[in-house]
């Protein structure tokens, strides 16, 4: 398929050498040669100098359209171009000179086309490929700004979208978080009033059956419910002093946990009381209650 | 006095086509298709008026004509009940005609507009007081098309201004405190509205301090706060691909009386955001009685900061647009104001304004809700949004329509600031925001140097930003 010398690079003829990779020497002279690849397989390489052999006889031939491989190949005339390199460069170079005319079709530079295409009939083979050249820089330096544009424009809008995103994202963050806490508030506050009102009960349980059995109690249980209260009644100094609020259980024998805001400490150092004395004990639901 | 009443017993010929308009409405509406019953309360009003509008009964109670009344609207600026509802009586005629121009809005409409009327014709509280319970049974409850739910907010907060209600304002309670947040977070999550508030005017004032190291900003209407987490996002963020430290910043909020709780949420919110942004973070809370007296001396300024303050309507309704001449020793940095058009609480001409320009806002901002669609608890997050966030900013406006004074355009221009045109990311940003949140029927719009946010055709907010 290839040329039967894989491994060298030879210069190509008419310009002057480029040599690539080791060279072995046969620098054919005059006459066009190839420049491969020093791959394990060797490809055809498109020099700027090949391609513009390839262009001029391209246009030669009367555009990429009218051109066939073979006579693009006769036309060039390059020794170990192969019919199957043309055919796949041809179709690159339809399916580019495709691209920018679309392209300067939306950029409304018609009368370019049309320019070049005069200039295709009329002048001569370098002056075309000139001007062609030209046209298509132009063309691709158009492309090239349009697309710049487009990208600064994506650019903006993908900028302004993450900092909005950023914003909302702030906000409904701070909400939530507004919101929380002034739940949590709420909920302190309620959850102590509703220790409040439990301790509150128990008390007046308590003081029912203090009034009930009258001095003849089994200490046991007492000294459990009680100590279960004086749990409860710390637990709720706690979560009073932590509330900035001072409330103070009641004995809601009325059913009515309104905290009052006497601050009364229920068991002054925390220990247990000793329920032998239930008097003292009734003594201090008494006065409670009243 | 009683002009009301015995104008009532020539009630019953004068039906007049408004009653069979009223077949939307709730059930007190049935009553007025039933004429034999007099002293049925939606039907008094509407009879009153139309006794009213012949002149001659009445004339020599009120003016009836447009001359009249125009004199009325240039009494003097007392603030007394008596005599603000002398400046009512011109509200008669005019809602009367906006009532009959306006044949396409919703019945109560007319109802609660001739309600009005008579309260405000009678010079008398108590009577006024009467009428409005009739006014209750008309607008009992916030359901129905739009107009009507606006339309009975300002119901409301005209009772709530009778009773004097409005006069000792209470601290609220943390329970309604969650309510109001929940509804703000449903309202922001629904509509564009307060987002877009936000973010125009966060942006206004970061391009004006960009670049500072200390910032102050006085917010005259901090409501929760929510607006400082972003502003602060914004600021670490860009110092982040900077590579510099953001800036100082120093908040002071002037808020009502009575706003402890919310001061300490907002302070503990803010203060645990700005900490986590790694940002100097100061806030302060200054009440708008201390600020009425002292104007800007009750703010601690400090050397090399750039100010910056942020209005919003409510404070023109509190305390007059008196307080911008202190604004020249100030000076700030840039001035940004989110208002809205339809709030025109201060600096109209009269009561009448208020009411009418206040109905049309809130009909055109519950319509925009409507549209909506919320995956949220129940059907009640509507009102919720009514009575916690708008509600309050009614009752508002309501107080302070008897003031007079320069609007308060008028007043920033002969402070000497000059507006500042919004910039054009802020344009792209309003835009995208609309965009995402899908809601249809709003658009935004650069208009006069001005950040503008349409419902259909109705501008219900606009953004400034000014500087000297």
């Amino acid at each position: 398929m290839y040329s039967s010398m894989p491994n060298h690079s030879l210069p190509l003829g008419g310009h002057g050498g480029e040599f690539q990779g080791p060279s072995d020497g046969t620098n054919l002279p005059g006459d066009a040669c190839l420049v491969l690849t020093s791959d394990p397989k060797p490809r055809l390489r498109w020099t700027t100098e090949l391609h513009e052999r390839f262009v001029d006889a391209v246009t030669q031939l009367g555009g990429p359209d009218k051109a066939t491989p073979k006579t693009i190949m006769r036309t060039m005339g390059v020794k170990g171009l192969t019919l199957y390199h043309l055919k796949s460069h041809l179709q690159k170079y339809r399916l580019g000179k495709q691209g920018n005319k679309e392209e300067t079709d939306n950029l409304k530079e018609a009368s370019c086309v049309a320019e070049n295409q005069d200039m295709g009939s009329s002048m001569s083979t370098s002056s075309r490929m000139m001007a062609q050249d030209i046209n298509d820089s132009y063309q691709v330096t158009e492309a090239l700004r349009v697309q710049m544009e487009v990208q600064r424009r994506l650019h903006e809008q993908l900028e302004v979208q993450s900092c909005l995103q950023l914003r909302i994202e702030a906000q409904a963050k701070y909400l939530q978080s507004i919101l929380e806490k002034a739940c949590k508030a709420l909920d302190d506050h309620t959850v102590a009033s509703a220790r409040l009102e439990a301790a509150g009960e128990e008390l007046s349980k308590l003081a029912i059956k203090v009034n009930d059995c009258n001095g003849i109690m089994a200490v046991d249980p007492h000294v459990s419910e009680v100590s279960m209260l004086k749990e409860k009644k710390i637990a709720n100094d706690h979560s009073f002093i932590s509330n900035g609020c001072q409330v103070s259980p009641t004995v809601s024998n009325s059913q009515d946990a309104a905290p009052r805001k006497r601050p009364r400490p229920i068991f002054s150092n925390g220990d247990v009381v000793p329920l032998e004395n239930s008097t003292r004990s009734m003594e201090w639901t008494m006065s409670n209650i009243g | 006095m009683k002009v009301p009443f015995s104008a009532n017993n020539q009630s019953d010929q004068t039906v007049s086509s408004k009653p069979s308009n009223c077949t939307v409405n709730t059930t007190p509406n049935t009553n007025l298709q039933d004429v034999t019953t007099p002293t049925s309360s939606p039907y008094e009003p509407k009879s009153v008026l139309e006794i009213q509008g012949s002149p001659s009964p009445v004339a020599d109670k009120k003016p009836a004509s447009d001359t009249d009344n125009s004199i009325v609207l240039d009494d003097p600026f007392q603030l007394e009940d008596h005599v603000l509802s002398h400046q009512f009586d011109d509200l008669d005629s005019f809602m009367r005609e906006f009532g009959l121009n306006d044949d396409s809005s919703p019945v109560s409409k007319p109802i609660y507009q001739h309600s009005i009327n008579e309260c405000f014709d009678t010079n008398s509280l108590q009577i006024g007081q009467t009428i409005l319970a009739r006014l209750n049974q008309t607008l009992r409850s916030p359901i129905g098309k739009p107009p009507q739910r606006a339309a009975f907010y300002f119901k409301e907060a005209l009772q709530s201004l009778f009773t004097g209600l409005t006069q000792t304002t209470h601290p609220a309670s943390t329970s309604e405190i969650i309510q109001t947040i929940k509804a703000q977070k449903t309202f922001s999550s629904i509509s564009p509205i307060p987002m877009f508030s936000s973010f125009t005017a966060n942006q206004a004032l970061l391009e004006a301090t960009d670049g500072c190291t200390h910032v102050q900003v006085i917010d005259f209407d901090i409501g929760l706060g929510g607006q400082w987490a972003s502003f602060m996002k914004e600021l670490a963020s860009k110092a982040d691909s900077r590579k510099m430290t953001p800036p100082v910043l120093r908040i002071t909020a002037i808020v009502p009386e009575e706003y402890a709780t919310e001061s300490r949420l907002i302070t503990e919110n803010l203060t645990q955001f700005a900490r986590e942004l790694n940002i100097k973070f100061d806030i302060d809370f200054v009440s708008i009685r201390s600020f009425g007296y002292l104007s800007f001396r009750a703010i601690k300024f400090m050397d090399g900061e750039k100010i910056a303050v942020l209005l919003s309507p409510a404070i023109f309704q509190q305390i007059g647009t008196g307080f911008l001449n202190d604004l020249r020793h100030v000076p700030p940095h840039v001035v940004v104001h989110v208002h809205s058009e339809g709030q025109m609480g201060f600096g109209t001409s009269s009561y009448r304004q208020t009411v009418i320009g206040g109905l049309e806002f809130y009909t055109g901002l519950l319509e925009s809700l409507e549209t909506a669609n919320v995956n949220d608890d129940g059907s009640d997050w509507m009102r919720r949004i009514e009575t916690f966030v708008f509600f309050p900013k009614i009752l508002k406006a309501m107080e302070a329509a008897g003031h007079q004074g320069p609007p308060w355009r008028e007043a920033l221009v002969a402070v000497g600031l000059r507006q500042v045109g919004p910039s054009h990311f802020s344009y792209l940003q309003a835009e995208c925001l609309l965009r995402r949140m899908q809601v249809r029927g709003f658009h935004v719009a650069k208009h006069q140097e001005e950040m503008l946010l349409y419902w259909h055709d109705r501008l219900l907010f606009a953004t400034s930003a000014w500087k000297y």
